[in-house]
Formats: C-alpha cells, sequence, structure tokens
C-alpha cells in the first residue's frame, strides 16, 4: 500500500490586502511525486463559513477528437452536464463511479446528452467504445475548487480566514479517493503554499 | 612390464593371428573414431536441436502468454464485467469468473481490486494472487508461482472502468498435461520437465520425472543468465538437457522448464550406421582371417611340410616333398628333397653295408643272425620248418697262400654266387672268412636240405672259376633242422656248427646232420675245456718219459716228454682226448709252458748225455711268446740248449712258412735241436727239408708197424733215412714194438728207436732206475 504524506514546506504571510479583513486569496503550488509541478489537479478548500455553492451553467464536456475536452470539468452540486458528440463517430459515455453511474449508450453529433450531478464526488468518463478516452467530472460542494494550471499553481479567492481543509485530487495519486489532504489555517491577508506529493 | 607374445606351435596360426589382431586393431580405432564421431555429431546437432527448440519453447511459451493475456484482456474489457467489478458486484464477478476459466482453459480466475481484495475461488493461491499486481516489477503481466507444492502461471489483466479498479488474473497450473501439449508442439521428440526450487538453490521435478541432480541444478542456476546446454546423467539414462527459468513474482525463479532429449533417442538415428560399421568391421574380420589364413597357408603350408618332412627324415623314413612355385621356400623345398634323398640314399648304403658282406654282396652275419630270428618267430606263428646249412671251405687257406688273396676273394665271390643259383629258395649269408650258411624256412619238402648239400656238394666236384684259375676245392656242410635241433637262432647255429665239425672231422667234402649225440660230445668238449683251466691252476698235469734209443751208442740218448693229466675225478685222462680241445681252446699254450719248464727242470736231474724231446704244437708257434717261454725255461732250469729238442710236426708251416722258420733259426741259433715229428703223413712235402736244416727227423709210427710185412713201408724207411743221411739229419724210428722191426731198422741204418719194445713212457721217478737197466742190460 502506499501512503501519502502531505508536508507544507513553506508557508509565506502576504502583505495585508486591501480588502475585506474576513476574506482572502489563496494560493498553492501541486508538485508531484517527481517534484514537477502538477497541472490539472484540483484543489479545494473547505472551510465552515463558507456559501453555498449555486449552480450557473451551462456546463459541458465534449467529445471532441476521440478525447474528453475539457479533461476534468469542475462543477458544483446539482449541475447538469452536457455531453456533446463534436466527432463523426458515435460514442458511449459511461461512468462506474459512486458518485454517479450513467450510461449514455452509443449517440451522435445530432443527439443532445445530458446528466446531473447531484452528489458530490469524482465521476471518472470512459467511453466503450475508445478505451483511451478519459476524463473527469469534479462535483464539488464547496465554491473554492479550482484546476491548477499548467505551472501547478491554483489561486482560489473570497476565502474566509479560518481553519479549513485543502484538498488535493489528481487520479495519479495513489490514495483512497485519489485526494490528498491537508488542515489550513488562513490568515486575513492570504495563504500560499506548496504541496508536494510524497509517496 | 613387457608384453610377451604367444607361442605358437604353428606358423600359421602366428601369421593368422598377427594379421587378424592387426586389422581388429584397426577397425577397434576406426570404429571408437566412427563412435566419436557420431557422438559429436550426434551431441552437436542435438544440441543444435535444443537451442532451436529452447528459440520454439520460448516462442510457445510468449504465444500461450499472450493468448492467457488476450483471454484476461478479454474479460477485463467486457463493459458488463468492468461494470460488476467497478460496482462490486462480487457474486456477478465471481460467476464471470468461472464462465471464463472454462472458457479459457485456465486453472483459476481471479479478480483482484485496487485494495488487494480477492475475488475467486478461496485457497492457498488465492493469498498469493492478491499480492501478485503489486508484487511483480513493472512492465511484466507474468509471473510463475509455487503454491503448495503446485506450479502455477499467473497472468494479469487491469480492469479499467476507465480508470483502474482491479486486476482480472488468471493461474494456469503447469502439469505434466501443460508439458505435453508443448512437447506435441516439438519438431523433435523433447521431454519437458517442470522443475521447482526449494528456495536452497536445489530443483526438484513437480511430477518426481527427474531425481535431484546437482548437475540440474548448475544447469538452471547457470540458464539464468544465458542459453547453457548440459549432459546429465539420469537415472533413465543420459540425455542433452536445457533449462528455462521462469521467472515469479521477484526476479529469483521460483519454477523453470527442464528440456531434455535422451541420448538414446539423439543417437537413434545414427543406430544403422553403428550397425553398418559394426557388420563391415565383422565382415572385414572374416574375410581378413579366411584371407591371412590363405596367406598364411601359402607361407607356413610348404614350411610346415618342410617341418614334417625334416621330421620324416629324423626318424628315417622319408616323405617326398614338392612345392610348386618358384620362390625362397620351394627352392629350399627342392634342396631338402635333394639332400634327403642323398641321406637317406648313403643310410641305405650305409644299412646295407652293415648287413651285407662288401666281397660277394652276400647278407652278412648280422643279417644272418635276424634273419634267422624273424625266420623262427615265422615259423612259430605259421608253422613250417627251417633249416640252417652251415658251410666251410675245406683247406681254404691254402688257395690263400698258395694262389694269393685275389684269388682266394675270387674263388669266395664265385661260390657265393653258386650258392645262390642252387639255392634260390634259400637265405645264403657268408658268415666270415670260408663259412658260408644258408637258411631254409617255411613250407620246404622234408628232403629239401639233404638234397640241396647233395647239391652243393655236386657243384663243387667240378673246379671252381676264380680269375682264371681253375681251383678244386671242397666244402664240408653241416645241417640242423628247426625247431628239432634247437628251439632259437643260438643253438641251431650252434648244433649246426657242431654237424659242420662233424663233417670235418668224418673226411670234409660231406655233409652231416646234426645229432644229439654231437651236442653231448660237444658238451663233453666245454666240460673238458672248464677241467682244462682247472688242471692248470691246481697243477694236475704230470710228464712221462718215453726213452729214445740210440741204436749207434747203444744207449738211451734221450726222452720225449709226454704230459698226461690226473684228473682228480676221471683218473688219468689219455692225451688223445684232451690234447686236441687244448689245441681249439688255446689252452695248449699254458700247458706247452708248463711242459717246457717241468721237462728243462727234470732233465737237470739226468747225465749230461741226455736230452730232452718237448712237443710244440703248431698254436704255440703261432704264439710270439714261444722264444721267451723257452729262455726262461732253460734259464730257470739251467739246462744247457743242446740238451733241449723241440718236436713240431708238419702243420706248424700251414699258416705260412717265413716266420716259422725264421723263429725256428732262431732257436737254432741258441742250439736248441729241431726234430720233424710225424713225418710221412698228411702233407709231407719235401720243400719242409730244404728249407729247413732239421736235427732229426722221427718217422711216422704207421710205416714202422708195417715195416716188417710190406716191402712198399720198408723202402720207404730206407728212402727217408737215406735222404736224412743225405741232408746230414739224424733219424728216429716211432712205435717200434718187436726185435723184427728193431732189426730191420738197423739193418737200414735207422740212428734212433722209440717204442713199446724198449720202454712205454715212464713217470720221472723210474728214469734213474731204467737208465741203470738199460745199460746193464746193454752191458
Amino acid at each position: 500500500m502506499y501512503a501519502f504524506v502531505f508536508r507544507l514546506t513553506s508557508m509565506i504571510v502576504a502583505l495585508a490586502l486591501p480588502m475585506a479583513a474576513h476574506a482572502a486569496t489563496v494560493a498553492i503550488d501541486v508538485r508531484g511525486f517527481d517534484g514537477k509541478p502538477l497541472p490539472g489537479a484540483v484543489v479545494t478548500i473547505e472551510t465552515p463559513k463558507a456559501p453555498a455553492v449555486t449552480v450557473r451553467g451551462p456546463y459541458m464536456i465534449e467529445q471532441r477528437d476521440i478525447a474528453f475536452q475539457p479533461h476534468v470539468l469542475i462543477v458544483p452540486v446539482g449541475a447538469t452536464v452536457g455531453f456533446p458528440n463534436r466527432d463523426r463517430v458515435r460514442h458511449h459515455v459511461y461512468s462506474f463511479s459512486k458518485t454517479k453511474k450513467f450510461d449514455l449508450k452509443l449517440y451522435g453529433q445530432e443527439d443532445a446528452r445530458t446528466v446531473l450531478f447531484d452528489r458530490p464526488g469524482v465521476v471518472p468518463l470512459g467511453c466503450n467504445i475508445h478505451d483511451s478516452m478519459s476524463g473527469f467530472v469534479f462535483v464539488t460542494a464547496t465554491p473554492f475548487a479550482a484546476l491548477t494550471d499548467q505551472a501547478g499553481h491554483v489561486s482560489i479567492t473570497g476565502v474566509p480566514a479560518g481553519t479549513g481543509t485543502v484538498r488535493v485530487w489528481h487520479p495519479s495519486i495513489r490514495a483512497p479517493g485519489s485526494t490528498a489532504s491537508q488542515p489550513i489555517d488562513v490568515a486575513a491577508t492570504g495563504f500560499a503554499t506548496t504541496f508536494v506529493l510524497h509517496r | 612390464m613387457s608384453l610377451r607374445w604367444p607361442r605358437f606351435r604353428h606358423l600359421r596360426t602366428k601369421l593368422s593371428v598377427l594379421y587378424a589382431s592387426l586389422f581388429a586393431v584397426t577397425l577397434v580405432l576406426l570404429a571408437v573414431v566412427a563412435q566419436v564421431m557420431i557422438w559429436t555429431h550426434a551431441r552437436d546437432s542435438v544440441r543444435q536441436e535444443l537451442v532451436t527448440s529452447g528459440s520454439v519453447y520460448d516462442r510457445l511459451w510468449s504465444l500461450r502468454s499472450q493468448s492467457l493475456i488476450a483471454s484476461a484482456d478479454l474479460l477485463s474489457r467486457d463493459f458488463g464485467f468492468r461494470a460488476a467489478v467497478a460496482s462490486g458486484d462480487r457474486p456477478t464477478i465471481a460467476s464471470a469468473l468461472a464462465n471464463i476459466s472454462n472458457r479459457a482453459e485456465v486453472t483459476a480466475a481471479f479478480v483482484v481490486d485496487q485494495d488487494g481484495q480477492v475475488t475467486g475461488p478461496s485457497g492457498a493461491l488465492a493469498a498469493t494472487v492478491a499480492r501478485f499486481p503489486f508484487a511483480v516489477p513493472g512492465g511484466r503481466r507474468d509471473a510463475v508461482v509455487v503454491v503448495a507444492g503446485q506450479v502455477y502461471r499467473l497472468i494479469m489483466s487491469p480492469v479499467m472502468a476507465p480508470m483502474q479498479v482491479g486486476w482480472v488474473v488468471f493461474a494456469v497450473r503447469l502439469d505434466s498435461m501443460e508439458m505435453q501439449g508443448l512437447e506435441r508442439l516439438s519438431a523433435i521428440p523433447l521431454i519437458a520437465t517442470i522443475m521447482r526450487s526449494d528456495g536452497a538453490g536445489r530443483w526438484h521435478a513437480a511430477d518426481r520425472s527427474v531425481g535431484s541432480n546437482a548437475a540440474v541444478d548448475d544447469l538452471v542456476e547457470a540458464s539464468r543468465s544465458s542459453r547453457t546446454l548440459a549432459t546429465l546423467n539420469l537415472s533413465t539414462g543420459r540425455a542433452f538437457a536445457i533449462a528455462k527459468p521462469l521467472a515469479g513474482l521477484t526476479n529469483r525463479p521460483q519454477a523453470a522448464i527442464l528440456i531434455r532429449y535422451p541420448l538414446n533417442a539423439a543417437l537413434t538415428p545414427y543406430l544403422p550406421l553403428q550397425a553398418g560399421i559394426a557388420l563391415a568391421g565383422l565382415a572385414g574380420l572374416i574375410l581378413v582371417v579366411l584371407g591371412s589364413r590363405r596367406l598364411a597357408m601359402g607361407i607356413a603350408g610348404p614350411i610346415a611340410a618342410l617341418d614334417a618332412a625334416a621330421r620324416a627324415l629324423e626318424e628315417g623314413s622319408r616323405a617326398h616333398i614338392v612345392v610348386k612355385g618358384r620362390d625362397e621356400i620351394s627352392r629350399l623345398a627342392a634342396s631338402f628333397d635333394r639332400m634327403s634323398a642323398g641321406i637317406l640314399e648313403r643310410e641305405n648304403r650305409i644299412t646295407h653295408l652293415a648287413f651285407h658282406d662288401v666281397l660277394t654282396g652276400l647278407p652278412n652275419r648280422t643279417f644272418f643272425r635276424q634273419s634267422l630270428d624273424q625266420a623262427i618267430l615265422q615259423v612259430r606263428r605259421a608253422g613250417g620248418g627251417i633249416a640252417v646249412l652251415c658251410l666251410d671251405l675245406d683247406r681254404f687257406k691254402g688257395v690263400n697262400d698258395t694262389l694269393g688273396h685275389p684269388v682266394g676273394d675270387a674263388l669266395l665271390k664265385a661260390i657265393g654266387t653258386m650258392l645262390s643259383e642252387v639255392a634260390p629258395d634259400g637265405l645264403v649269408s657268408r658268415l666270415g672268412g670260408d663259412e658260408y650258411a644258408v637258411i631254409l624256412s617255411g613250407q620246404f619238402d622234408a628232403d629239401r636240405p639233404r638234397v640241396l648239400a647233395q647239391s652243393i656238394l655236386d657243384m663243387m666236384r667240378q673246379p671252381v672259376v676264380a680269375d682264371g684259375h681253375h681251383i678244386a676245392t671242397a666244402v664240408s656242410i653241416g645241417i640242423a633242422i628247426g625247431p628239432v635241433d634247437g628251439e632259437d637262432a643260438d643253438e641251431l647255429l650252434k648244433n649246426a656248427d657242431l654237424a659242420l665239425y662233424l663233417a670235418k672231422e668224418d673226411g670234409r667234402g660231406v655233409f652231416r646232420f646234426f645229432e644229439p649225440a654231437l651236442d653231448a660230445a660237444a658238451r663233453w668238449r666245454r666240460q673238458v675245456e672248464l677241467d682244462l683251466r682247472e688242471a692248470i691252476q691246481a697243477g694236475q698235469f704230470v710228464l712221462n718219459y718215453q726213452p729214445v734209443f740210440d741204436l749207434k751208442a747203444d744207449r738211451i740218448g734221450g726222452f720225449e716228454a709226454l704230459v698226461r693229466w690226473h684228473h682228480p675225478e676221471r683218473g688219468i685222462v689219455p692225451p688223445a682226448e684232451f690234447i686236441p680241445i687244448a689245441e681249439d681252446t688255446g689252452l695248449i699254450i699254458a700247458i706247452g709252458e708248463w711242459v717246457m719248464q717241468e721237462a728243462c727242470r727234470q732233465a737237470m736231474h739226468w747225465p749230461e748225455h741226455i736230452r730232452v724231446a718237448v712237443n710244440v704244437s703248431p698254436l704255440q708257434f703261432r704264439n710270439s711268446g714261444l722264444q721267451a717261454i723257452i729262455l726262461q725255461a732253460l734259464a730257470h732250469s739251467g739246462l744247457a740248449p743242446d740238451r733241449l729238442e723241440i718236436e713240431i710236426t708238419e702243420s706248424v708251416f700251414l699258416d705260412g712258412e717265413g716266420p716259422v722258420i725264421a723263429l725256428l733259426h732262431t732257436l737254432r741259433a741258441m742250439g736248441i735241436r729241431v726234430a720233424l715229428d710225424d713225418f710221412g703223413t698228411g702233407y709231407s712235402s719235401l720243400s719242409y727239408l730244404r728249407s729247413f736244416p732239421f736235427d732229426k727227423i722221427k718217422i711216422d709210427r704207421s710205416f714202422i708197424t708195417s715195416i716188417a710185412t710190406d716191402p712198399s713201408a720198408a723202402a720207404i724207411v730206407r728212402a727217408i733215412v737215406d735222404l736224412a743221411a743225405a741232408l746230414d739229419m739224424e733219424t728216429t724210428a716211432e712205435g717200434v714194438e718187436d726185435t723184427g722191426q728193431l732189426d730191420l731198422l738197423r739193418g737200414e741204418g735207422c740212428g734212433n728207436i722209440q717204442g713199446y719194445l724198449f720202454s712205454r713212457p715212464v713217470e720221472s721217478g723210474r728214469i734213474a732206475g731204467l737208465l741203470e737197466n738199460r745199460i746193464s742190460r746193454a752191458a
């Protein structure tokens, strides 16, 4: 079994922002096992003071060029996601996840398919025809969730100061739910840290 | 250590064995080389085949892996199955696994989820399967493990949904069946065996078909780095083998496949070749044995023949030997043949000489004896009769003396030829000198011996022509008839000799048959001979003396010494009985010596005018010691030589005149007187009187006895006396018995008389009285 240690390597106290004293910005850099920036990881911050999520929409994951676009889509709980097929071939999108099981039997460009994600969690997506196709719908209950960019960086604004939990999700993390978590204490002036994933 | 070449009795065996051995050695070497080459070739080709087979096995192994992986993948990608795994629907998973187990022919199928939970058949295997996906190094999808003594091949396939949610794991038991499947796919008859490690470096066959073997252990260990070929000594026989270690959960293999190729199977294709070499070798050996035997016979045959011929020659016979060809051996054989012929011819000649008389060519005495022995045996076996005729020429010595030896030899030869002609049915032999013998044997007429003897005598009546001389001769023949006259050759021959003796006694020129009386006489002679020898030793002889009266001086002029034998049992033995025997046996010489000594000794007691006369026999004359004996007698006694008178008969001249006359002259020169005894009888030849001047002639008594009644006797006496007077010799008349004779003799002018008229021989003791009496009577 793998042991994952989530370690805080540095903490930089940012300069006081001219914002309201109870809302701060959290900047996090995520690095993989190899020490390199890890893009495409979902970072969420859970805090008791977080407001409820709101569904705005529309949310969509296209099937284009025999791939899911985007690869990872973060949606609030209760969101309905469309799976438009932009390829000439047909796709059979499914998920066996506990969060949301669905099975969109073969459909083409002319067919519109939507799925309601009513529970938080990760929903791996696959295409029964094309094994290489892989995608994720990240259903979150907190508004503070973002995807790391190419530099493995994520910046989340409006996070209330105080204690909370940072969770990093990425398929490569070999832990239950592919998630690593770490409690944090967000200062009013903001919070910045770097997470390095360790085996 | 030296190798000793066995000793052979025959050259041909030696050659055969030598050639055959050399060829056999060559064959064995060839066979060994061939065997080594076959083995090397077999090994190389098997190595090649095994290496190829190893690659094929690798290929088969991976094909099987791919096939299993494909089956696992098929399952793991099945949408429904993935749905079941993703949703943790265990009953569905288990049924799907059972289904695929049957379909893909795997021993057991499992699903292992990301947390290591196993779904599938429970048991010891499940625990290993649970570790399998997490334990194998990255990239590998298969492994071979040993669980509870069983070897399993594990294959895994990830289950993606689409993220990986677990693995499908297939377990295939590697058993004999599995291996046989592999074996069937191979082009050559290989045996594949699954080996498992005991963890300590030792390897065991899962099915126990291969025992624990260090060579196997080494082979497997070596095969981990590179393909290695080994030769194993297994209980089932030698085998070439390679091993294929099978990767386990870790890199250290727990199992391996041992692929072997039994040497017997590898060498099987060469069996015809080996059999061919063996058969060809055997056939070659037989041919060489036959051929070398034939060659050896060619070489050794003539040598063996030579050997046999040499042996035969050694044993006295001769084997004619012919060796064809023009080589050394045939030349040797030819030389040997000539040589053996020469040897045999010379031997025959020698044998002939040994058994034949050179002069006449007749069988000799030895041959005669052997023939007689054989004839006697033959008669004993087959019956019939046997007769031996002994012949002796009468007076042959005279022929030699008068005509010479060449003529004598010619005569002997002529007589031999004549005898052979007259007795074609008998075996004529020359026994020596003038003696011949004829053997008649087998079936012959009872009268035949007599007829033959008579015809021989008749033949001899004509003078025989020898060397140009006509010689009148005669033979005496003695005949003995077997087996009446003798059981064996000695007796027959002795009796024939006795008969011959009788014939000679009876006047020669006659034949006599043996009679038993002859044998008695012969025995008597032998007894007398024995007694005579004793008599000489014991002094049984005495001398009597008969006076010789000198008519002119009218007194006794001398005494003739006469020997008498007082035999202790028979009394006085007359001289006529023993003197001839003493003459024949040579005893006369010893007796004569004693007489000479005794007479001289006695005479010394007599008056000086009285002489003593001693008879000397021809045998004494032939003996060279006579002169010495006389001198010794005179010296011992001291008697004057002129008082000794020796009396000889004409027979002393029969053996040749010259030496006798020389001796007589010597004696005369010493002063000894010599008288010629018994004159007028026998061969009386006047030539003797010319050759030696005798002192006295003694006229034989036969003339004296009839002198008074027969005028011719008186005339002869007168002539002798006149002749003696003319030659200046004295005369003595012997056997004068009455005065009439005395008066006539006195009238004729005879000088001396001797006889009973005057006195018988007297003993020495009476001589003195006799002298006195005569003197007084004369006075």
